[in-house]
C-alpha cells in the first residue's frame, strides 16, 4: 500500500434517535490506499452506510478524525465540505437521488458546473453515452426505469473524475440482470479513471471482485481482508 | 354499500389528524368568516336603520320644502293631519367668533328648531342640560349648541358669544348627539342648532336666500302612510315626502351597496383561499397515492375510493365553514362598540342568520369547486402506481362529468351572489373577471414552466448552476409554479384592483378639478348687494375674476303639459329640485347649440335655455314646453335654444337659464364664484363676512377636504374588506412554502452531496420564488389595472386612471411575501445535514 487516501482515527458517530443518544460507530481506524477497490459488508443496520457517509463528509463524525487526501474533515464546515467533494468525491447511492427537476443531462452536468467546468454539458453528454443513455439525455427522472436513473447516477458521479468514488449498495434496488450491469459500469469506471472506490454490498459475488474487504459488525471493524489475488 | 366502506375508509384515514389540513381549514374559515362578517354588519346597520326609522327621521314622516315655510293653508292641514309637528329650517352660513382683535370664521349648517323638537329621541348636550335651556334668551342673547368640531375650530369655549348673520347667540353646550342627523344627508359644515324664532334679525332667511324648511310629522297609530302622502303632494306643491319606513334613504342604500361591494371583495379572497384549498387537498391527494393504489389493488372501485376522500374532505368543509361562521358571528359583536361608535347611524348588532346563511352557501361552493378536480383525479390512479415511480396523482384531465359540475357549481355560486348582494352585473363580471384571471394565471404559470424549461438549457446560462437550478425546478415537473403563481397572482390580482380603486377614490376629487379652481363659492347675495359685491371684490388686485350668476330653484313638473317623468323617467335632473337662472344675453363663455339666445329687450312669454346633453337625454327639443314649479309658482317656458353646459369646471353651470321679465320678479339671490390669490383668501373671507353678514361664503378647498374625507372613508372600508383576501393569501402562499419544504430538503442534500455551496443553493430558491413572484405578479398588474378600471368607470361613474405606484407597490410586497416565506421554509432544507435527509428517503 503506498499512500493513504483516506484515512479514520478511532472515528464515532453517536445519533440522537427516539430513545436517546445511540452509539453507531464506536472507534473505526482504517487506512484506505489510493486506487484500492474496498468492499464494505456486514449485517443489516451494522453502519455501513454510516461510515460511508463519514468518509464522504456527508456526516460528521462525533469523534476521532476523517481525513481525505489530506483535508480533516472533521475541522471542515458545511460549504468547505461541499467544494472539497467537487472533483473528489462521487457518491452513488441505493436510491440513486437524482434531482427529480431535472433530466438526466441536467443532473449529471450539474457537479461539472459546480467544479466550474466551462464545457460541463457537453462532457455531460459523453458521460451519459458512456453509459449507454446517449438516446435519453432530455428524460426526467420520472420519465426512467430504476436502471436507468442509477446509470445516470454513476455517470453523475463519475463526471467530476473523483479521486474517490463511494458506493452504497447501487444495485440494491435493482433485479440482478440490471444490477449486474450498473456494477460492471461501476467497476469499468474504476479501471478507467483509476479512481479509489468503496463499495457496500452484500453480495458475496462483488465482494469478490474487491482488492480488499471490511466486514462490520455492530459499528465495529470485525474483520480486513486483502484479496490474495491483489497481494 | 360502497358508502357504508367508504365512510369506513375515510374515518380511518381522519384518524391521522388534522395537521395537514391547516392551511385549507384556515382558508376556508377566513374566507367564510370574512364575509359572514361584513353580511352581519350591513345588517346590523340595516336593522339600526329600520328599527329606528322614526328617531332617524326626527318623525312619523316628514315634507320638506326649498326656499320657504308652508303658507297658512299648506300648515293647517300639516296640523290637521299629525298628532304633533316640528318645524324646521336648514341653511348653511358662517358662524363668526370675535375674541379682541381677531374673528374666526367656520362654515356651518344652521338648523333652526321650534319647541316640539325632537318629536322622537334626545338631544345629547355637554353639559347635561335640556334642550329648552340651552336655547333659551338669557339676557336678551339666545342660546346655541354647536358640534364639538366647530367648536374647537373657532377656538371657542362654552359660555362666549358668536354670530350668525347679524344675531348675537351664547353657545351653552356642545352638541354630542343629535337624534336625526343622518336624515339631513351630506352636509359641507358642522352642525348649529338654535331655535328658529332667534334667526328672525339675523337676515339671513330672506325670500330668495337659500334655505329648507322640514316639517316632522307625529302621526296617529296605523296611519295609512302611502293615502297620506299622495294627500301630500297634492296639498302642497313641491313638498318633498320621507317617512320612517326609510328614515334615511341615502344612507340606506349607500350601506347596502358598500356592503354588497365589501361581499364582492371577500368573495374575491374566497377564490384566493380556494387556491390554497385546492393545493391542500392536491397534496393530501398525493401523499396518499399509494394508499390509493393499494386499496385498488385489494380490490376497491374508483367510485368508492372517490366517495371516502369525498367524504373526508366533507367534514373538513364543514369544519372549515363552521369555524367561519362562529368567526363572522362573533367579530361583529366583538366589535359592536367600536363599530357603532363610527357610524352616523345607530347600528342594531346582533347575531343574523340570514349573512351566515347567505357565507355558508359560498363557503361550501367554493369549497366543491376547488376539491372536485383534485378528488376526481383520484379515478386515474392504477394500481400499478405502486410499481413504479409514477411522480403521485394529479397529472392529467378529469372525466367531462366533474369538469361539467364544477363549471355549474360556479355558475350557481354567481348567480346566488348576484341574487343575495342585488349588485347582478357587477357580480357577473367580477366573476367573470376573476375567471378570466385564474386562466390568464394558469396560462402564465404554463408558460413560466415553458419558458424556464427552455432557459435551464439556454447555452448562455450554463455555468450558472444557481440560476439554472432555479429554472430547472420552476420548469421542471412535480413543480408547484401553477399553484404558487395562482394562489399568488390572484390574491395580487385582488389586492391591485383594490389599490387601483383606493388609489382613485382618494384622488378623484383633486383630479376631477379643474387646473384654476375657484377660491370661494358666495351663495345669498341680494340683488341690492351684487354691484358693490362684485365691484369691491374686482378692485381687489388678489382677484381675479369674479363671476356671479342670480340663482333661484325649480322642480321641473310638466314637459309639454304632461308630468315630466312620463316623458323623462327617472333623468336626475328630475330628482329633486335644479338651480335656474336667467340672463338677458348669452353668458360668454356659453356655446349655444341649437335655437338661438333671446334678444337682451325681450319680455314676451317665458323662455328657457335647456342643457344640451341633458336635453337630449331627456328627449326634449326645441319648441317644447317645460313647466318648473319655483317657490310653489308654476312658470311654463318654450324651450328657445340649448346650450352646452360643463358642470366639471366647478364653475357655475345651470341645467336651466330664462329670459329676465321670466324670473325677476321671484324672490332670489345671487351666487358668485371668486377667483382669487390662495394668500388672499383669508383676508376676502374676512373683509366679506364683516361687509355682508347675510352672504355664506364658502370656501372651495374646505369644501374638497369635506369630500374627500368622506371618499377616503369608503376607500379605507374597501381596503378592510380586502384585508381578509392579504391574509388568506398570506396563508396560502405559507402553505406553498410549506408544502415544498420537503422537496427542497431533497434537493438541497443532492446539490450538496455533488459539490454544491449553501450559497448558491439558497440563491436558487430565492430567485425560484422571485421568478415565480414576478410572474403572478405581472398578471396582477395588468388583470388588477383591467378591474379598477370596470369599477371606477362602471360602477363609481368616474375617470379611471392607473396608478402605476399602488400597482408596483403591491406587486413587488407580494414578490418579496413569496421570497421571505420560500427563504423562511428554506433554512430548515439548509440546515438539514445531507446523510440524514438521504438516509430517510433510502
Ligand atoms: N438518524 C438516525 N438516528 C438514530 N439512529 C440511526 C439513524 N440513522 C440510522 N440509525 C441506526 O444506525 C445503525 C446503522 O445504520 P446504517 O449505517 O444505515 O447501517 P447499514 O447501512 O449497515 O444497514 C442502524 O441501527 C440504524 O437503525
Ligand atoms: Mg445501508
Amino acid at each position: 500500500m503506498t499512500e493513504a487516501i483516506l484515512s479514520l482515527k478511532d472515528a464515532t458517530l453517536s445519533l440522537d434517535g427516539n430513545a436517546g443518544r445511540v452509539a453507531i460507530l464506536k472507534g473505526i481506524t482504517l487506512d484506505i490506499g489510493r486506487g484500492e477497490t474496498v468492499g464494505l459488508v456486514g449485517p443489516s443496520g451494522s453502519g455501513k452506510s454510516s461510515l460511508l457517509m463519514l468518509m464522504g463528509g456527508l456526516e460528521r463524525a462525533s469523534s476521532g478524525s476523517v481525513v481525505a487526501l489530506g483535508h480533516d474533515l472533521t475541522s471542515l464546515g458545511e460549504d468547505a465540505l461541499a467544494r472539497f467533494r467537487r472533483g473528489h468525491m462521487g457518491v452513488v447511492f441505493q436510491s440513486f437521488h437524482l434531482i427529480p427537476t431535472m433530466t438526466a443531462l441536467e443532473n449529471v452536468a450539474t457537479p461539472l458546473e459546480l467544479a466550474g467546468v466551462h464545457d460541463a454539458f457537453e462532457r455531460a453528454r459523453a458521460e451519459l453515452e458512456a453509459v449507454g443513455l446517449g438516446n435519453r439525455v432530455d428524460h426526467y427522472p420520472a420519465q426512467m426505469s430504476g436502471g436507468e436513473q442509477q446509470r445516470v447516477a454513476l455517470a453523475r458521479a463519475a463526471a467530476p473524475r473523483p479521486d474517490i468514488l463511494l458506493a452504497d449498495e447501487p444495485t440494491g434496488n435493482l433485479d440482478g440482470i440490471t444490477g449486474q450491469a450498473i456494477m460492471d459500469l461501476l467497476f469499468g469506471l474504476r479501471d478507467r479513471y483509476g479512481a479509489t472506490l468503496v463499495l457496500v454490498t452484500h453480495a458475496p459475488e462483488l465482494a469478490e471482485r474487491c482488492d480488499r474487504v471490511i466486514r462490520l459488525q455492530d459499528g465495529t471493524l470485525s474483520s480486513d481482508e486483502h484479496a490474495k489475488a491483489a497481494e | 354499500m360502497s358508502l357504508a366502506i367508504a365512510g369506513r375508509i375515510a374515518r380511518r384515514e381522519l384518524r391521522g389528524g388534522l395537521k395537514g389540513f391547516r392551511v385549507f381549514l384556515a382558508c376556508l374559515a377566513l374566507g367564510v368568516g370574512a364575509i359572514a362578517a361584513i353580511g352581519s354588519v350591513r345588517e346590523s346597520i340595516r336593522g339600526g336603520l329600520d328599527r329606528e326609522g322614526a328617531v332617524i327621521l326626527g318623525g312619523d314622516a316628514a315634507l320638506q320644502l326649498t326656499y320657504r315655510f308652508a303658507d297658512t293653508d299648506e300648515r293647517a292641514w300639516i296640523n290637521a293631519s299629525a298628532e304633533a309637528v316640528s318645524e324646521m329650517v336648514d341653511f348653511r352660513s358662517l358662524a363668526v367668533f370675535r375674541s379682541g382683535e381677531v374673528a374666526e370664521r367656520g362654515l356651518t349648517q344652521v338648523k333652526g328648531v321650534d319647541s316640539a323638537y325632537p318629536l322622537y329621541g334626545a338631544v345629547t348636550l355637554d353639559p347635561v342640560m335640556p334642550l329648552e335651556a340651552a336655547l333659551g334668551i338669557t339676557n336678551a342673547v339666545p342660546g346655541a349648541v354647536m358640534d364639538p368640531v366647530l367648536i374647537a375650530r373657532l377656538g371657542m369655549k362654552v359660555g362666549e358669544t358668536f354670530r350668525l348673520g347679524e344675531q348675537d347667540f351664547r353657545l351653552t353646550a356642545a352638541l354630542i348627539r343629535e337624534p336625526d342627523s343622518a336624515a339631513s344627508g351630506f352636509a359641507l359644515g358642522p352642525r348649529t342648532l338654535v331655535r328658529t324664532a332667534a334667526l328672525e334679525n339675523s337676515g339671513l332667511i330672506q325670500p330668495g336666500t337659500l334655505f329648507e324648511t322640514e316639517y316632522k310629522l307625529r302621526l296617529t297609530e296605523g296611519v295609512d302612510l302611502d293615502a297620506l302622502r299622495l294627500e301630500a303632494k297634492g296639498k302642497i306643491t313641491g313638498a318633498r315626502w320621507r317617512d320612517k319606513r326609510n328614515g334615511a334613504p341615502g344612507i340606506a342604500e349607500f350601506v347596502d351597496r358598500l356592503g354588497s361591494f365589501l361581499v364582492l371583495v371577500g368573495l374575491a379572497g374566497l377564490a384566493v383561499g380556494g387556491v390554497g384549498v385546492s393545493s391542500a387537498v392536491r397534496a393530501y391527494l398525493s401523499e396518499k397515492t399509494e394508499v390509493i393504489a393499494t386499496l385498488k389493488t385489494l380490490g376497491a372501485e374508483s367510485r368508492t375510493i372517490f366517495l371516502s376522500y369525498f367524504i373526508q374532505i366533507g367534514v373538513l368543509t364543514v369544519l372549515g365553514v363552521t369555524l367561519g361562521l362562529i368567526l363572522g358571528a362573533i367579530v361583529p359583536i366583538f366589535f359592536a362598540p367600536l363599530i357603532e361608535a363610527r357610524l352616523p347611524v345607530p347600528a342594531a348588532v346582533t347575531l343574523y342568520p340570514m349573512p351566515l346563511v347567505e357565507a355558508g352557501i359560498y363557503g361550501v361552493l367554493a369549497a366543491l369547486i376547488f376539491t372536485i378536480w383534485p378528488l376526481a383525479q383520484t379515478e386515474d390512479v392504477r394500481a400499478a402506481t405502486l410499481f413504479r415511480d409514477a411522480g403521485g396523482a394529479g397529472q392529467g384531465w378529469p372525466r367531462w362529468r366533474w369538469i361539467g359540475l364544477t363549471l355549474f357549481l360556479f355558475v350557481l355560486l354567481v348567480a346566488l351572489a348576484a341574487q343575495f348582494s342585488g349588485l347582478g352585473g357587477l357580480t357577473v363580471w367580477s366573476a367573470f373577471g376573476l375567471a378570466v384571471s385564474f386562466i390568464v394565471l394558469v396560462g402564465a404559470a404554463w408558460a413560466v414552466r415553458l419558458i424556464a424549461r427552455r432557459l435551464a438549457s439556454a447555452r448562455a446560462l450554463r455555468g450558472r448552476s444557481a440560476v439554472r437550478l432555479a429554472l430547472g425546478s420552476v420548469g421542471g415537473p412535480g413543480g408547484e409554479a401553477v399553484s404558487v403563481v395562482l394562489s399568488l397572482g390572484l390574491g395580487l390580482t385582488v389586492l391591485a384592483a383594490v389599490g387601483q380603486i383606493d388609489a382613485n377614490l382618494r384622488g378623484a376629487i383633486a383630479r376631477d378639478l379643474p387646473e384654476i379652481a375657484p377660491s370661494f363659492f358666495m351663495v345669498d347675495i341680494q340683488p341690492g348687494q351684487l354691484d358693490a359685491f362684485t365691484d369691491g371684490l374686482e378692485a381687489n388686485p388678489a382677484v381675479s375674476k369674479v363671476q356671479s350668476a342670480p340663482m333661484l330653484r325649480g322642480i321641473i313638473t310638466k314637459i309639454n303639459d304632461r308630468p315630466a317623468s312620463e316623458v323623462a323617467g327617472d333623468h336626475w335632473v328630475l330628482q329633486g329640485d335644479r338651480g335656474v337662472t336667467y340672463s338677458a344675453e348669452a353668458p360668454e363663455d356659453a356655446v349655444v347649440t341649437h335655437g338661438a339666445w333671446w334678444p337682451s329687450d325681450y319680455t314676451g312669454p317665458p323662455q328657457v335655455s335647456f342643457a344640451t346633453e341633458e336635453a337630449l337625454e331627456m328627449g326634449i327639443s326645441l319648441g317644447d314646453d317645460i313647466t318648473v314649479n319655483i317657490l310653489g309658482r308654476d312658470i311654463t317656458a318654450e324651450v328657445t335654444g340649448l346650450r352646452e353646459v360643463d358642470f366639471s369646471t366647478a364653475g357655475i353651470g345651470f341645467i336651466m337659464s330664462m329670459n329676465p321679465s321670466a324670473l325677476q320678479g321671484a324672490p332670489h339671490s345671487h351666487i358668485a364664484t371668486v377667483y382669487a390669490e390662495t394668500e388672499a383668501e383669508g383676508a376676502i373671507l374676512r373683509d366679506v363676512s364683516n361687509t355682508y353678514p347675510n352672504i355664506t361664503a364658502i370656501r372651495v378647498k374646505d369644501a374638497i377636504e369635506r369630500v374627500s374625507e368622506v371618499l377616503a372613508g369608503i376607500a379605507a372600508a374597501i381596503t378592510y374588506g380586502a384585508l381578509a383576501t392579504l391574509v388568506t393569501g398570506g396563508i396560502v402562499l405559507i402553505g406553498a412554502a410549506a408544502a415544498g419544504v420537503r422537496a427542497r430538503t431533497y434537493e438541497a442534500a443532492i446539490l450538496k452531496t455533488v459539490g454544491a455551496s449553501r450559497r448558491t443553493i439558497l440563491t436558487s430558491f430565492a430567485l425560484r420564488s422571485a421568478l415565480l413572484g414576478v410572474a403572478a405578479g405581472s398578471v396582477a398588474i395588468v388583470a388588477g389595472g383591467l378591474a379598477g378600471w370596470a369599477v371606477m368607470t362602471f360602477v363609481m361613474d368616474t375617470d379611471f386612471i392607473f396608478e402605476p405606484v399602488s400597482a408596483l407597490l403591491i406587486v413587488i410586497g407580494g414578490v418579496i411575501a413569496t421570497l421571505v416565506a420560500g427563504l423562511a421554509f428554506a433554512w430548515g432544507p439548509l440546515a438539514a445535514r445531507p446523510a440524514q435527509v438521504l438516509r430517510a428517503r433510502e
